[in-house]
């Protein structure tokens, strides 16, 4: 008997949310962090969501997953984001009282049965005769269990830099792992280099705040989780304040001293996360760039700096610091810091996140080339559940592209690889009108239940809330109002853009909400009707892309046996070895007419042959 | 995805008048299609071949435009192992083309270049070996570098398609920056850009549909430019071929200022025909820019046409490039040119006397024969402005819906939405783009995150 059915290696975003999962499908998990005190820790900017992560994070938690009941029990500024456009780009992001995030969190898995904290430093992926076996601690020390899911960060050879400073830490200030790189790259596995940021923090005390317009959440708050009804909490607000031309001078004099520009820094850092360097130096016609000053919390002292991201020297981050109006005497608590960290090519893995080359072992977070909790925390829970699939034999779990934001986050990096850091939008999504927030239920929740993963209460507030949907969808069709001194139902009237469910209501138009969280109902049907004509112009090719997600192609089926591919299509096709005829027309490089002599090959392949 | 179970259609036989064409149709709907387009008494007999009238049911009235012989191989012994029908006309390729949009009105889809014998390849009935043409189009990622690898001669609608998609590309990049960078502090587009943007690129395009042609020169049809030194005789070869008294014809040298154009058909082959400014150091700016048109004209011609006075002495090397056919004017005059001069030219010259008539006859049957040896419209790799046409309109289609949503106040993602596929279609073109380029493009443009 193994000591456990999965060992969770890293207790991130990514490592809780596979523990969790893994937990509540029935598995026996293990968890395996240096310390309890960084659980679930947000080592950058304390806040959760934003456009396109709040779609992911809507859609862990219908899944069943920790992050969105986490940020409503400790979120302490709310904002839904583009509130003025339709509700397919509606956005929940909130800041956290990062303290407080990292302890729930630690709290709901330390509640779980099924849960063991492994409080070690991992080492070594066991394996035997290309099976996987379980993990050596770097004390020598060793369990075995049936799957394994590695989610180790930026702490896979970290190297930290601030100015000419350079240690090895997979965060300031805490070591990082050379072995468990080692043991990846032993595998055979691809793998490359990224940088990511961090800005300083600021002593609270030391800031004149009211020198500053002071940005404040959304009241009444909308909720990231179906199960979370009213949230009533103290909330904080931030301050906007901008740099100056003074300033970017001073990044100017400096920049030999950068080691994003001096050379120092090799690996590929965020394009939509530019340093402050970058800033300056790339958009030198920018006259002034925006920064939030952020608490980290409702009784700590930091003050995240959001927009400040650099790796200048500690001199000249606090002149640089202090150039800023109203910051004249600020104190920096920590310095930021640049860190580069080793990943592995996503390509490396089939789309339940298990690397190819070795079953039973799992990726997840920005050791797969992606940044962001929300990124992580998704691709957490899809290793989290098919590492439980695999304990129980039963076949993979895959989120379609037309299914969910996760869907696409694993599709992208499994079929197209990263070439920097891997970030979440909208844009991604082919079938955006569809994958909304308000309906991220309707969409994950059977999934989940289906697993395993959605707990009986959870259940019964999905089906109560579906069946409101269906009662509100159908009396939409049958209300007669007037709009524009036109007779209609109500359905049509709200599938114009002009017209709101305010309006229809006052004409008696009744829906049928949950009083405590009316905001769901009411973004459901408002959507449905807004983007009917639409999606039902576009039903058909949505069923042209199933039929191509439905048409599998074959784990031994080889490519270098058809004449008329290419080599470089031949090779892109046998490592990336797509599990459809869909993923393979993703693959970058692999032409429509590639396509469909793979499609002609494969409806005439005899397995094993 | 490159689909292999639609109909297609295109013309299957080499190019030229006389003889026969054939316009074949391949795929489930072949013989659908084919009855729709024929007025017939019996039904198709499988591998008989029969008579009919292909009926122009888009005329005023419904015209016959022309007797055929029609032919249907039933899967799976045919070329492609599909339903198949061949119609053999009477190999006007006006009329062949004419079909082949009858065709398409009814449910076919225009075949892409080489796309009958790479369904024959998909569906077993040949090997690759005899599928040579096959190989460079499976490897093309984008249909613009299909066409950069397999057609550089033709001039097509391809540039100004290109310019109004990356218009288009912009404000999708744009648009989606709006959407997923929201609190950025600064607009990426207002709504009056958008309807402004979309307004000029959809007009830009039908501007395009409605002439068929990209700028002042790039008319459908082949494009046979007449060039020389001035007063060589180039406008009056252009008036006798056009059969019009279009061009100024004068002795004074440089009195063709600017690039005449004319649409001809020459022998049932439509072509363009351009005469130019005199290719001399031009005296004065509007004859200068007439010089440089004519050079634009040149780089793009199907065929040139080199127009040297024989009357005149001639003592230089003649330098040609790409296809030419040398043309000696006014050989109602005595030859000031030694034979010896002639003979070392790189291509063999026609007598032309625009006077008497003398070898105007034999000069349109080269200019056709030459132009034969293209390829557009066949079953062969190259792309045609037929194609480009069929995107225009699809992409105008979806500019409908594209005005409706904006006129009706929809917000940015459901114009995002609607803008799909008329970048589909022309991207069908210029090349596919994936998110990461629009992510790209608005990365270089604008200073995005914190």
């Amino acid at each position: 008997m193994n000591d456990f059915d999965v060992i969770v290696i890293g207790a991130g975003h990514a490592g809780c949310e596979a523990a969790w999962a893994a937990a509540r499908m029935g598995c026996r998990v293990g968890i395996c962090t240096i310390s309890m005190d960084t659980v679930a820790l947000m080592p950058c900017n304390p806040a959760v969501g934003g456009t396109a992560k709040g779609h992911l994070v809507r859609e862990i938690d219908a899944l069943g997953g920790l992050m969105g009941r986490a940020i409503d029990a400790t979120g302490i500024q709310f904002k839904m984001l583009n509130r003025s456009r339709g509700p397919a780009v509606w956005s929940p992001r909130a800041q956290a009282d990062k303290r407080r995030y990292g302890a729930w969190v630690r709290d709901a898995l330390t509640a779980c049965p099924n849960v063991t904290w492994l409080i070690n430093r991992a080492g070594r992926i066991a394996q035997h005769d290309g099976r996987l076996t379980g993990l050596v601690f770097e004390d020598g020390s060793a369990v075995s269990c049936r799957a394994l899911v590695v989610t180790t960060g930026t702490f896979l050879n970290g190297l930290v830099h601030i100015g000419d400073e350079q240690s090895p830490s997979g965060r300031a200030g805490e070591p990082p792992t050379q072995a468990l790189a080692e043991s990846l790259r032993a595998l055979g596995l691809e793998m490359g280099r990224l940088k990511t940021g961090t800005p300083p923090r600021l002593d609270r005390r030391s800031i004149d705040f009211t020198r500053f317009p002071e940005e404040r959440g959304d009241d009444p708050i909308v909720p990231f989780s179906f199960l979370s009804s009213r949230i009533e909490r103290e909330q904080i607000c931030c301050h906007l304040i901008h740099t100056t031309a003074e300033l970017h001078d001073l990044v100017r004099s400096n920049i030999g001293r950068s080691p994003l520009y001096n050379g120092q820094i090799a690996g590929i850092g965020p394009r939509y996360c530019p340093s402050l360097e970058d800033k300056v130096m790339r958009f030198p016609d920018k006259d002034r760039h925006q920064i939030f000053l952020e608490p980290e919390g409702l009784d700590v002292d930091e003050i995240y700096v959001n927009g400040l991201s650099m790796s200048l020297p500690r001199d000249v981050q606090d002149t640089i610091v202090r150039a800023l109006p109203g910051l004249e005497h600020a104190r920096v608590l920590r310095h930021a810091y640049a860190v580069e960290y080793d990943f592995v090519q996503p390509t490396e893995l089939t789309r339940a996140l298990e690397v190819k080359a070795l079953p039973g072992l799992f990726l997840a977070g920005q050791i797969n080339g992606t940044s962001g909790y929300e990124e992580a925390a998704a691709q957490g829970l899809v290793a989290g559940i098919n590492a439980a699939q695999r304990v129980k034999g039963r076949a993979p779990i895959v989120i379609g592209r037309d299914e969910a934001y996760v869907g696409i986050l694993v599709d992208d990096l499994v079929t197209r690889g990263c070439l920097e850091p891997y970030r979440m939008f909208t844009s991604r999504a082919e079938h955006r009108l569809r994958l909304r927030i308000d309906n991220a239920d309707v969409r994950m929740t059977p999934i989940g239940r289906d697993i395993g993963l959605v707990d009986d209460e959870h259940w019964r507030v999905f089906e109560a809330r579906r069946a409101r949907l269906d009662r509100n969808l159908a009396a939409a069709w049958t209300t007669k109002v007037t709009v524009q001194n036109e007779g209609t139902t109500a359905a049509q009237a709200l599938s114009r853009p002009s017209v709101t469910l305010e309006e229809l209501r006052a004409q008696g138009f009744e829906l049928d909400v949950d009083e405590a969280r009316a905001d769901v109902d009411e973004a459901t049907v408002t959507a449905e009707f807004k983007y009917r004509g639409y999606l039902k112009r576009h039903d058909a090719q949505v069923a042209r892309a199933r039929a191509d997600e439905g048409r599998a192609i074959p784990g031994d089926f080889s490519y270098r046996a058809i004449p008329g591919l290419s080599r470089e299509i031949v090779e892109r096709l046998t490592q990336i070895r797509p599990g459809t005829i869909g993923q393979a027309a993703r693959v970058p490089g692999v032409t429509p007419a590639a396509v469909a002599i793979v499609a002609a090959r494969v409806s005439r392949h005899v397995p094993g042959v | 995805m490159f689909s292999t179970s639609d109909t297609i259609v295109a013309i299957a036989t080499a190019p030229g008048r006389g003889g026969i064409g054939v316009v074949r149709l391949s795929g489930p709907a072949s013989r659908d299609i084919a009855s729709a387009i024929l007025r017939r008494e019996e039904p198709l007999v499988p591998r008989m071949a029969t008579f009919g009238r292909v009926v122009d049911l888009d005329a005023d009235r419904q015209r016959a435009i022309d007797e055929v012989v029609v032919t249907f191989f039933p899967a799976p012994h045919s070329y492609t192992t599909e339903d198949v029908v061949e119609i053999a006309g009477h190999g006007s390729p006006v009329l062949l083309e004419r079909m082949v949009q009858l065709a398409i009105a009814r449910g076919a889809r225009l075949a892409n270049p080489g796309e009958f014998t790479f369904r024959a390849y998909v569906n077993g009935r040949i090997d690759l070996v005899q599928a040579e043409a096959v190989a460079d189009l499976v490897d093309a990622v984008t249909p613009l570098q299909a066409r950069a690898a397999m057609d550089q001669l033709e001039g097509t609608l391809t540039t100004a398609l290109t310019a109004i998609d990356a218009a288009l590309f912009d404000l999708a990049a744009r648009l989606e920056a709006s959407l997923d960078f929201p609190d950025e502090g600064f607009h990426f587009v207002t709504r009056e850009d958008v309807r402004a943007d979309i307004d000029q690129q959809r007009q830009a395009l039908v501007r395009l549909r409605q002439d068929g042609r990209a700028g002042r020169l790039l008319r459908e049809g082949s494009l046979v430019v007449i060039s020389g030194r001035p007063n060589a005789g180039k406008s009056s070869l252009f008036n006798a071929l056009a059969g019009a008294s279009r061009a100024i014809v004068t002795d004074i040298p440089g009195t063709t200022r600017d690039v005449l154009t004319e649409r001809v058909d020459l022998l049932g082959i439509p072509i363009t025909l351009v005469d130019t400014a005199g290719l001399r150091d031009a005296t004065d700016a509007i004859e200068a820019e007439g010089v440089a048109r004519a050079r634009q004209a040149q780089e793009i011609a199907a065929l040139t046409l080199v127009v040297i006075d024989q009357s005149e002495p001639f003592a230089g090397a003649l330098d040609l490039d790409g296809p030419v056919v040398v043309v000696l004017s006014k050989s109602d005059l005595p030859c000031a040119i030694p034979l010896e001069v002639i003979a070392a030219w790189p291509a063999r010259p026609m007598a032309v006397s625009t006077k008497t008539g003398d070898g105007l006859r034999a000069l349109r049957d080269q200019i056709v024969a030459t132009l034969g040896a293209r390829d557009d419209w066949r079953d062969v790799p190259a792309i045609s402005n037929v194609r480009h046409l069929a995107q225009i309109d699809q992409a105008l289609e979806a500019f409908d819906r594209i005005d409706a949503a904006i006129q009706s106040g929809a917000s940015e993602e459901l114009v995002l939405a609607e803008m799909v596929e008329a970048r589909e279609a022309l991207e069908a073109i210029t090349g596919h783009k994936t998110p990461d380029d629009v992510l790209r493009h608005i990365f270089e443009r604008f200073c995005i995150g914190k």
